[in-house]
């Protein structure tokens, strides 16, 4: 079986880790081996889920699912030491202040090694990675268009050499429907739909594939509309005023359900959970995916 | 005592992870000060629609007059492009034009411009401090790039710097270090070391392009870095002032303590922290719903809700107590509706002031 790879990405707030991790379990209680990648310095799970540490390493967190944590720096290092053997010799590169400097912040270099990393299963490049399928907590959506850019942008810039070899066959990866799938996660609302959308054609553009839309936070709720206007009179309590929120919220969501449509050809629905603990909200979010 | 916060401040500089609604924030702040009397600019990244239209900013990056105002002050609103104030000053610092179209066209620099990290951060500040320095305005308040850690946006420059500094520019300009003396010479046999290294890892390619971008920044790099440190100067001052904001749930509000603990140790000024959208306006937290005419669906979700939304009070409560200390703790209730008109902004302005008198 082909390793597949989830990116899992969705402006900031619409609670697109929760959705990560539910898809994560939910593939991982169908027997295959997965592992859930956070990007960048600071880990969100280590505190949503109360870890000791998060880790560069993938660390067993329920059965049959891993997490890690991988930042530019990490991927390069990993990816030096692959390719030079030596490893005092690749020591001495990452403990030269120059060039700890530089990989931080060299113009694509810490985004092409994370995507060199999440894509080494399928372009069988680099360390093993023993797992079925890759979940990617990836950025928010404008930090993961420049994320998704970087490989054009470096095959451009250098053609000859591994640089452009690596990224043109990471490409190739990005742009395989059967591997690389993309979920978008939105809310019911202008700002996060219009990010998701605007995500969507970009994807759709330049790696011609298909993302889905993951509405997170939909009410979902069966009360008739008369009941609800019933409710709104009443003044023992703010419960009328609780129908008025529900109704305007219920309009404004169709309203953004119907836009959403036009827009994608994928849309799946998880709900708004009252819901404080971490692992059973993650929990609900599982039975709602397909 | 209300509004102390705007006596003696010239920047605002609102922080706080992505979506959590910094940019509301940061416009309704600035409808409070232009109403006590002050000229204020708010600066955005990259508004809602319709609170761009709010603002009279759809469309345009200019710095304009918000339409609609009856205040005792003056509000005014601008957009930043990124792509412009980093070409801007580029243009300013290279001087030569010359020197300023190869840099343009060096494909480096196109990625470094556009939106990799570290430069909308730059330029942000860039933007904020070429306002700053014109003296327009009573007081400027920035609404920062989104970022993953409200903490990468003060990083980032630091880290932009890095890039920039004569250290790393030198080695690759000159790698074999012919231009300097033999003794260098000798230095620079482990740096050679390295750069086999980098150049297995991408290539000699990659390596010329880094050189000629390095050779093409040489005139402007000690301008950048002099703008650092005064763009630094500038975040320390007394008279500039962090809000940080956030929303309501617990990873959120560890976050905001980490946060806040390394503001302090940065030497920056945090003020306030702003927890946004903490619970429907008209939620009354402590009384119960005594049974009635709804129906039992409408009844049960209610009582659903309330109960989420007291734990997370509790929770708040705890958080309040520890943050006491270091700064201000404001909340503002959801307001349900997306802000569509400076009713909308006044409103909220009323609700922070309103919080800030109860404290």
């Amino acid at each position: 079986m082909k390793q597949e790879i989830h990116f899992v990405t969705g402006k900031g707030g619409v609670g697109k880790s929760v959705v990560a991790a539910a898809l994560a379990l939910k593939l991982s209680r169908q027997g295959k081996k997965v592992l859930l990648v956070e990007l960048g310095d600071q880990s969100f799970f280590k505190d949503f889920f109360e870890l000791a540490d998060v880790t560069f390493h993938p660390q067993l967190i329920q059965p049959n699912l891993s997490l890690a944590l991988w930042t530019g720096e990490s991927c390069l290092r990993e990816y030096a030491q692959y390719l030079v053997k030596v490893e005092s010799l690749a020591k001495l590169f990452f403990d030269n202040a120059v060039m700890r400097a530089f990989i931080n912040i060299a113009p694509g270099l810490p985004e092409l090694a994370m995507l060199g990393k999440i894509t080494s299963g399928p372009r069988k490049y680099g360390p093993p990675m023993p797992f079925d399928c890759v979940v990617v907590d990836a950025f928010a959506t404008g930090h993961f268009k420049a994320l998704m850019e970087a490989p054009a942008g470096m095959a451009q810039a250098v053609q000859i050499g591994p640089m452009g070899e690596q990224s043109r066959s990471i490409i190739r990866v990005l742009k395989d429907p059967e591997v690389s799938k993309y979920h978008i996660v939105s809310l019911p609302e202008e700002l996060p739909l219009k990010e998701s959308t605007e995500l969507s054609e970009m994807l759709q553009k330049e790696f011609s594939v298909e993302p889905t839309l993951v509405m997170n936070k939909v009410l979902d709720v069966n009360i008739p509309r008369a009941s609800l206007q019933n409710a709104e009179s009443l003044t023992t309590s703010d419960l009328g005023l609780f129908a008025q929120y529900l109704e305007q919220q219920l309009d404004r969501q169709s309203q953004m359900m119907d836009q959403a449509k036009t827009k994608f050809k994928k849309i799946l629905k998880v709900p708004l959970f009252f819901e404080t603990n971490p692992w059973t909200l993650v929990e609900k979010a599982v039975e709602k995916l397909p | 005592m209300s509004q102390d916060f705007l006596k003696n401040t010239k920047v605002l500089v609102c922080v706080g992870s992505g979506g959590v609604g910094k940019t509301t924030v940061a416009a309704s702040v600035g409808v409070l000060a232009a109403k006590q009397g002050l000229k204020v600019l708010v600066l955005t990244i990259d508004p809602a629609k319709r609170l761009a239209q709010t603002l009279g900013i759809e469309g345009t990056n200019d710095v304009t007059k918000v339409p609609g105002q009856n205040f005792k002050g003056e509000l005014w609103a601008s957009v930043i492009d990124h792509k412009k104030t980093f070409d801007d000053f580029v243009e300013r610092a290279a001087q030569k034009s010359e020197a300023v179209r190869r840099i343009f066209d060096n494909s480096l620099y196109k990625q470094l411009s556009t939106n990799l990290s570290g430069s909308q951060e730059f330029t942000s500040l860039e933007k904020l401090y070429s306002v700053y320095e014109s003296g327009k305005f009573d007081l400027i308040i920035l609404d920062t790039p989104p970022t993953k850690h409200a903490l990468d946006f003060l990083k980032a420059p630091q880290k932009l710097s890095a890039l920039f500094s004569e250290g790393v520019a030198k080695w690759f300009r000159d790698p074999e270090g012919k231009k300097s003396g033999i003794l260098s010479h000798l230095i620079q046999a482990g740096t050679r070391q390295v750069l086999k290294v980098l150049e297995t890892l991408t290539g000699s390619q990659f390596i010329r392009e880094l050189g000629d971008f390095f050779i093409n920044i040489e005139q402007w790099q000690g301008k950048l870095l002099q703008r650092t440190t005064e763009v630094q100067r500038m975040l320390v001052a007394p008279t500039t002032k962090f809000f940080l904001v956030t929303s309501f749930d617990q990873a959120k509000l560890k976050e905001a303590e980490y946060f806040s603990r390394e503001i302090r140790k940065g030497g920056y000024n945090l003020d306030t922290v702003i927890l946004n959208r903490v619970f429907p306006h008209w939620l009354d937290l402590r009384v119960g719903y005594e049974g009635g005419t709804a129906e039992q669906g409408l009844a049960d979700l209610y009582m659903q809700m309330k109960t989420y939304y007291n734990h997370r009070d509790a929770i708040y409560r705890q958080f309040e107590k520890k943050m006491s200390i270091e700064a201000r703790v404001l909340r503002i209730p959801d307001l349900v509706k997306d802000v569509s008109d400076l009713s909308g902004l006044e409103e909220i302005s009323a609700l922070i002031t309103e919080e800030e008198k109860s404290k």
